[in-house]
């Protein structure tokens, strides 16, 4: 039984040496390869989540067994494998449904690039969940920021271009940001392991001596995840990375990527600097601020967009502003709400980027909201799906996004008597209204019926793409409906952190 | 046990009936449909029945949220709401097989009205706020695309107004139950999870400020499910929607739909913070004040209001908040007056709208100008309208009266300051004007003024320009004209409407009289309600 100890490495390790392999394979081949890693880690990482539902605590894992200095450690606890098996589950279903979009849109000679970038995708993600070690943290952020890029402009249009270098400029500010940080935070406290480096910290707030370089570093490190997970107003790189790329790159890339990165912040809250710390040096206000006004302002640029695409992703601007918003109010209930606001964003998004291609067949020209009219009569689950995950985004019951809503409802009441409590919930209403003010114009749109004209035709539709929408459904209900499970494990696993 | 699984079943065969006619099979006819939607609508009555004959039973479904379950009750003001509710639905939907002749996408509307059906069951028997809000915002999405039914320019930005304004009005509505969940009593003394109780589940014990943060919240709240009823301020949707929709549904949709608002308003006052909590508070009068101000224009406006339907859509902006009245008045009379007003208006306004229907369909006549002499070629339809409108105004013995001398009554009996006379003078008033609008143009409509050849109206030189360039004006927009009707053309053409549209109409009309002339069938129920409230 203790084997499975070892699993969670097994499932970062697999992607990353298949990589390499994947670069003297075909492109079938590949994707196979590939389809088949991103099951096993999957598996794997259930494995790893049942063994510590059932043990009932976290461990340290110490690859090869050695100590510290000369060691590298992940840490396996509830919420790491929790949320590892979701973002395996998605990524499987994203490659799926986007499977056909993928033969069209990538050159054959450059197939297995793609999967190669999924690999070492898949890969980072992982060990940015699991990592003990902020150094390896940093490397896999880097790793990551590599593989979105290719996996941006691997369409090659001058648009995917224009992104991807957008996005590296961005990214590589981001992660220089978090270096800095880093490598301040190691002046101060002579570790890289997350529980030495809390000690260090502990002691130095006792103490009162470096205070200033701690607020600092702190700070960059927020600043830093703040680009790379496009929190308002650092989202410029966003739309364009999104909204243009191949069906399954956006949908991983808007539902996963982003997700990592915040992962590792909240790790970093929790397991380096404490949360208490946090509100003592009010970072926590900041992120709050922040959060805010990306929940309103993101969903103001999605109304104004003629194109859907682009719209769905600043409708992704206005959810990490959620998600922020919920960590500004340093609660247990506010950070639960975040962590399930990203399980619910990931099933959602994935889900309207690739009912969208579907319904657009994969071409921005067919992305326009004129040119969009009356295409759900064309493909009828894709537009179902598009239905699901606008109604969820809007926060309609019984649907995944209503939940979250109601979590962080109850967790800004949580706050006790601060204007923060206000703040959110006015800021929640504003949200909602804007959301559904695109959301359902959108839909109406779609649903329009009107003399259908003959279809473009570059995509078949698929029954894969179809199965994968069907999942996605599915997931946007159980998380509605049953949350009650996963709200537990969210808390276990929080509480695991301390 | 078996009799409380009826309770879901209820939500759950209009929503199957939906389903089957998503599916191709049940589509190729226009017959079939009919059949099937038919078929589910009477099965959905006799459980409704079946229900209210079993007695109080309660039934929770699954965990939506921690602590807070999908749960259904059907006490007696759900039965009361039901009944009501699946009875309107029986009519109009046998009115809407013929009506929807001229309509195109007959099964989109039954499918969307049998969704609508399901979600209204889900409101009425829900047990608990959370459960409420989510059948409530499942009947704003099933209702909007009857809105928007025509997808004419107008009907579309119609409906989205009508979307935009529930949704935000529903939002309050959560924000609220957010409020209420978090000062409720303690979990020991409600046994598990919150649910509603008869006067109130909030904790004694509130301090000063709690109290006055649940209040400002209550507030809020109701305002927002105001907007469901078409309380002032946010009335606004209500006449532009309500008239673009076919008959049919502007009939549920005023007379069905506004009522839900209410049964939510009902559960938060009498069920959630109970009446004894807002008796005499700022918000109670600040709430009357709006209602009454809503009753006011409402029927000033229907009264100015030229197009029939919209001037029944006013005429329900001014009814329905007659009933928040009764219900802001937290006394028991009052609140007789008001559940009984929900029905009653309920039913003549049903019948009021399927008139419009009925006449739109024969004639296509759409305002009140052209409706002229309309009673001689349409003479029983003509006939239901004047009852109907009768009923509305309150005249005894029809069912209007009963329920307006409650509210009167009830209201000269509290203790509210000033407003217990402003009351009965502004519901007065607004009878005055229903009058005016109303009886006027049944009036008009028997009594056509017999225009002999020679004794035209002489138009002064000057003005006859500008009428015939107004003349020229309507033509380009493209507004039909319609002959004048006079004694000698009805005689050549009855127009009336075939069995399927009467039957609705006479059954209505007969209803209003009936409940009217025997209101003791009725009051009992609603005293037992009241009793276990107060």
């Amino acid at each position: 039984m203790d084997f499975v100890r070892n699993f969670p490495f097994f499932s970062i390790l697999l992607p990353m040496i298949s990589g390499p392999i994947s670069s003297v394979m075909s492109g079938k081949r590949a994707k196979r390869l590939n389809f088949a890693v991103v099951t096993v880690s999957g598996l794997l990482s259930v494995a790893a989540f049942v063994y510590v539902l059932y043990t009932g605590e976290a461990y340290n894992y110490r690859m090869g067994a050695f100590p510290a200095p000369f060691g590298n450690e992940i840490r396996v606890g509830l919420l790491e494998t929790m949320m590892a098996s979701f973002f395996c589950f998605v990524m499987l279903l994203s490659i799926v449904g986007g499977y056909r979009f993928t033969v069209v849109d990538i050159p054959a000679e450059k197939q297995n690039l793609f999967y190669i970038m999924m690999n070492l995708l898949l890969s980072s993600l992982l060990a940015l969940i699991y990592t003990n070690d902020m150094f390896t943290g940093y490397v896999f952020i880097e790793i990551n920021t590599i593989a979105a890029c290719g996996l941006i402009m691997i369409r090659g249009w001058g648009r995917n271009l224009l992104a991807a270098t957008k996005y590296m400029i961005m990214s590589l500010l981001g992660s220089g940001l978090v270096l800095i940080s880093l490598s301040i935070l190691y002046g101060i406290t002579g570790h890289l392991l997350m529980e030495p480096m809390h000690e260090a910290i502990v002691q130095i707030i006792e103490q009162r001596t470096y205070s200033e370089p701690l607020t600092v570093a702190v700070g960059l490190f927020c600043v830093g995840i703040a680009i790379k997970s496009a929190l308002f107003p650092f989202h410029s790189w966003l739309p364009d990375a999104y909204g243009y790329s191949t069906c399954a790159s956006s949908a991983i890339l808007s539902s996963l990527v982003s997700k990592g990165y915040i992962f590792l912040l909240i790790k970093f809250f929790y397991r380096v600097i404490g949360m208490d710390i946090i509100h003592t040096i009010q970072v926590d206000d900041v992120l709050f601020v922040f959060g805010i006004a990306g929940m309103v302002f993101g969903s103001i640029s999605a109304i104004q967009q003629t194109d859907v695409s682009r719209m769905i992703a600043f409708s992704s601007v206005a959810q990490i502003g959620y998600i922020y918003m919920g960590f500004g109010l340093n609660t247990e209930a506010g950070m639960i709400a975040s962590i399930f606001h990203i399980l619910a964003h990931a099933a959602g998004k994935s889900m309207l980027f690739i009912s969208l291609n579907s319904l657009s067949d994969g071409t921005w020209e067919y992305a326009n909201y004129r040119k969009l009219r009356g295409s759900a009569y064309r493909h009828r689950i894709a537009s179902l799906g598009f239905a699901i995950g606008s109604l969820s985004m809007v926060g309609i019951p019984l649907l995944a996004g209503f939940t979250s809503k109601v979590y962080y409802a109850k967790a800004a009441f949580g706050v006790g008597s601060s204007p923060k409590m206000l703040i959110a919930l006015v800021a929640l209403a504003i949200s909602t209204i804007l959301n559904a003010m695109y959301f359902i114009g959108q839909l109406i749109n779609i649903y329009t019926p009107i003399v259908t004209e003959p279809e473009p035709g570059t995509v078949k539709h698929s029954n894969v793409t179809r199965v994968a929408v069907f999942m996605f459904i599915a997931v946007n209900f159980v998380l509605g409906m049953g949350s009650e499970p996963v709200f537990r494990w969210i808390q276990t696993g929080l509480a695991q952190f301390m | 046990m078996i009799g409380a699984w009826l309770i879901p079943v209820t939500v759950l065969v209009p929503l199957l009936g939906a389903i089957l006619l998503m599916t191709p099979a049940y589509r190729r006819s226009v017959r079939s449909v009919r059949v099937v939607t038919g078929a589910f609508v009477t099965a959905t009555c006799l459980l409704v029945v079946g229900v209210a004959m079993l007695g109080e039973k309660e039934i929770e479904l699954f965990e939506l949220l921690p602590d807070i379950p999908v749960f259904f009750r059907s006490d007696k003001t759900a039965v009361w709401f039901a009944v009501l509710t699946v009875a309107m639905w029986m009519t109009s939907t046998l009115f809407s097989f013929e009506y929807m002749n001229h309509e195109k996408r007959e099964t989109r509307y039954c499918i969307f009205s049998l969704l609508a059906l399901a979600a209204l069951m889900g409101v009425c028997f829900s047990g608990n706020l959370v459960t409420t809000y989510l059948f409530y915002e499942m009947m704003t999405l099933a209702t909007f695309p009857l809105v928007m039914h025509e997808q004419t320019k107008e009907s579309i930005s119609a409906g989205i107004t009508y979307l935009y304004y529930s949704l935000a009005g529903a939002f309050l509505g959560l924000i609220g139950v957010f409020f209420l969940y978090s000062f409720a009593e303690e979990r020991s003394v409600t046994g598990g999870v919150i649910s509603y109780a008869a006067g109130g589940f909030i904790r004694s014990d509130l301090s000063s400020n709690e109290s006055l943060a649940l209040t400002i919240a209550v507030f809020f709240m109701l305002i927002g499910l105001g907007s469901k009823v078409g309380m002032y301020p946010l009335h606004g949707w209500l006449p532009k929607a309500h008239p673009v929709a076919p008959a049919p549904a502007s009939a549920l949709l005023s007379g069905n739909i506004t009522k839900m608002g209410i049964l939510f308003v009902i559960r938060v006052v009498f069920f959630s913070v109970g009446p004894d909590f807002l008796r005499g508070t700022w918000a109670q009068y600040a709430l009357l004040g709006l209602a009454l101000l809503t009753v006011f224009l409402g029927s000033m406006l229907a009264f100015r209001e030229k197009v029939f339907k919209k001037r029944l859509a006013y005429s329900t902006v001014s009814q329905t908040s007659y009933v928040l009245v009764g219900l802001y008045l937290l006394a028991p009379v009052a609140a007789m007056g008001a559940f009984l007003h929900v029905v009653f208006h309920s039913i003549t306004k049903n019948l009021l709208f399927l008139v419009a229907g009925a006449i739109i369909y024969k004639t296509g006549r759409t305002k009140v100008a052209q409706m002229k002499g309309i009673g001689l070629i349409m003479p029983v339809t003509m006939i239901c309208f004047t009852l109907g409108g009768l009923a509305l105004v309150g005249i005894p013995p029809f069912s209007g009266f009963v329920s307006k001398w409650y509210l009167a009554a009830g209201a000269l009996k509290t203790e509210t300051g000033p407003m217990r006379f402003l009351v009965p003078v502004i519901l007065i008033i607004s009878a005055l004007l229903t009058a005016g609008y109303l009886i006027t143009m049944a009036s008009d409509a028997f009594f056509v003024v017999e225009e002999h050849e020679g004794h035209e109206p002489e138009v002064k030189t000057g003005e006859g320009q500008e009428s015939d360039a107004e003349k020229a004006d309507e033509q380009e927009s493209g507004e039909e004209t319609f002959d004048v009707i006079t004694a000698d053309s009805a005689e050549k053409g009855k127009k009336e409407a075939s069995p399927f549209m009467l039957i609705p109409l006479v059954v209505l009309a007969a209803g209003t009289l009936f409940f009217g002339l025997f209101p003791s069938l009725l009051t009992d129920w609603v005293t037992q309600i009241l009793n276990s409230v107060f």
